[in-house]
């Protein structure tokens, strides 16, 4: 079990329904993440997962409650950044301008954002690579590109909706294992939300689970295993059969 | 299982040659074709297929180039009409692309001109003729205007399809990452998004101008129109056609030149 950290991030009884509709998607999420831990959000699909991280990125009002997330940053930082699943690169940047698109405003320099961006790129293994344009890289190299972007701002937390479900099953795990190492490097809170409950057993310190009309989180528990993790630990498969057994 | 090698099939060639010979096939054949019409042109003139004395000799148009530049004609033509097309292309574009992308952008300005715009875009640019006349009189900026009237229109829509089709999950991402105001949205995502569609519409408006051009100076604004307009009314058909050739090189390099702008600045499409 892991001890609870200070909460960085906190849903106060959270629900939401899409404009127009009186029926909720989910109601009363009560969670928080505290500072540097990893959370998986997991639920089958239309359960709204990836609305609790709209809601959590600023991007959509929750019609109920309320998230408190982390509102002063340091200079050169954002509270949160999103990785998406489609990666969402900008096809008219290059790799460079793409990680580069959320450090303009942040009041750094030139010289400053481009170390940012090199810093960031060679992270992620691809400082050969930021001269290229979107279409001119893999499915992997783009998941990263959007993970490098997310990193560029130096976030409190990395929102990550279901990041890896789109790449084949050999990069998805190279993936998977790139940002276990990214995350303990960098100590940074991460929602993890994801619809493979093998992928956040082993990505996550704590899992949650939402389920039902309207969804809510029916399990919150943490992983019973340190890391680093092998995917065919014992105690990991019998708690993802939990996991399975609450949705 | 063994593998013939590609360079063994009987037909097959070298890649960079194989591409060279086609294109050189294809420059052959293009040279034909003008050939052959040449010598279409010829057949008319000979046998009287029009009225009489209303198709040149082809092989006149050098010596009517020659006529037409050394008196003093063919410069200041081409230099008056470059004048009504910078303008008209100028004017036209920017007002075209400004409010096209306003119309996109703005849902009450969409709602408010809409229906303008509806019963005004029927009407051919040449109607405007008349009332440039009697507002410019005949002058560059009469011309200027039914040319910028033309543009306008092909730049609008052009603009405004491009910005209404832009991913809106771009916007999105535009928010995520601190540039969900306006100003940021529109220069970061809406004019790189929509700019395949705005630069074609462009490109479009420098043909469209050339075009719109030629008529408006048929009316007296001076210019190569007016040149043509003149030269046909004293029988004078050779001359006419050094006009057309003129305005047809003219258009191939500014559509060129603006081929390479365009492929300069969407560089990154696949």
């Amino acid at each position: 079990m892991t001890a609870r950290r200070k909460a960085l991030l906190t849903l106060d009884d959270v629900g939401y329904r899409y404009p127009g509709s009186d029926r909720l998607v989910f109601e009363g999420l009560d969670f928080s993440i505290g500072a540097g831990e990893f959370v998986a959000l997991v639920g089958g699909s239309g359960v709204g997962k990836s609305t609790v991280l709209r809601c959590v990125a600023g991007l959509i009002e929750p019609g109920v409650g309320r998230i408190d997330t982390p509102s002063r940053t340091d200079h050169g930082t954002r509270p949160s950044a999103v990785v998406f699943q489609d990666t969402r690169l900008l096809p008219w940047r290059s790799i460079r301008a793409n990680v580069g698109y959320g450090l303009s405003g942040l009041g750094l320099s030139r010289a400053k954002r481009d170390a940012r961006i090199d810093e960031v790129l060679e992270l992620i293994g691809m400082a050969e690579l930021g001269g290229r344009w979107p279409h001119e890289i893999s499915g992997g190299q783009a998941q990263r590109v959007g993970l490098a972007r997310a990193l560029a701002v130096r976030p409190h937390i990395l929102l990550m909706d279901e990041p890896f479900s789109a790449v084949d099953a050999l990069t998805r795990t190279r993936l998977q294992d790139e940002l276990l190492t990214i995350w303990q490097r960098l100590n940074m809170a991460v929602l993890f939300v994801t619809h493979d409950i093998a992928e956040a057993a082993y990505l996550a310190e704590r899992v949650c689970v939402m389920r039902g009309t309207p969804a809510r989180l029916v399990f919150d528990e943490a992983v019973p295993a340190p890391y680093p993790r092998e995917r065919d630990d014992q105690g990991l498969n019998a708690f993802a059969q939990r996991v399975a057994a609450a949705l | 299982m063994v593998q013939r090698p590609a360079s063994a099939h009987p037909n097959a060639l070298p890649a960079p040659r194989r591409a060279g010979a086609t294109r050189l096939r294809r420059v052959l054949l293009g040279l034909l074709g003008v050939a052959a019409f040449i010598a279409l042109w010829k057949l008319a003139y000979v046998f009287n297929w029009a009225p009489r004395g209303t198709i040149p000799d082809p092989f006149v148009v050098p010596a009517a180039l020659w006529r037409e530049y050394s008196g003093g004609r063919l410069i200041p033509a081409i230099g008056s009409s470059l004048v009504h097309y910078v303008w008209g292309l100028g004017i036209g574009t920017l007002l075209g692309f400004g409010i096209g992308l306003l119309a996109a952008s703005l849902r009450v300005f969409d709602d408010a001109h809409y229906m303008l715009a509806r019963i005004l875009r029927p009407i051919p640019p040449l109607a405007w003729v008349v009332f440039a006349i009697a507002w410019f009189q005949v002058s560059h900026a009469g011309a200027a205007f039914v040319i910028s009237i033309g543009v306008f229109w092909v730049n609008y829509f052009a603009t405004a399809s491009g910005v209404r089709d832009v991913d809106p999950r771009y916007y999105e991402l535009a928010r995520a990452f601190g540039h969900g105001g306006f100003f940021k949205r529109i220069t970061s995502i809406t004019l790189p998004g929509a700019a395949p569609s705005i630069l074609s519409g462009v490109r479009t408006g420098v043909g469209q101008a050339w075009m719109t051009l030629i008529a408006a100076e048929l009316l007296g604004v001076p210019g190569m129109g007016q040149e043509m307009n003149s030269a046909a009314g004293v029988g004078a058909y050779d001359a006419v056609v050094v006009y057309m050739l003129a305005i047809s090189l003219i258009y191939t390099l500014s559509d060129g030149l603006f081929a390479l702008v365009e492929n300069r600045a969407l560089r990154w499409r696949p």
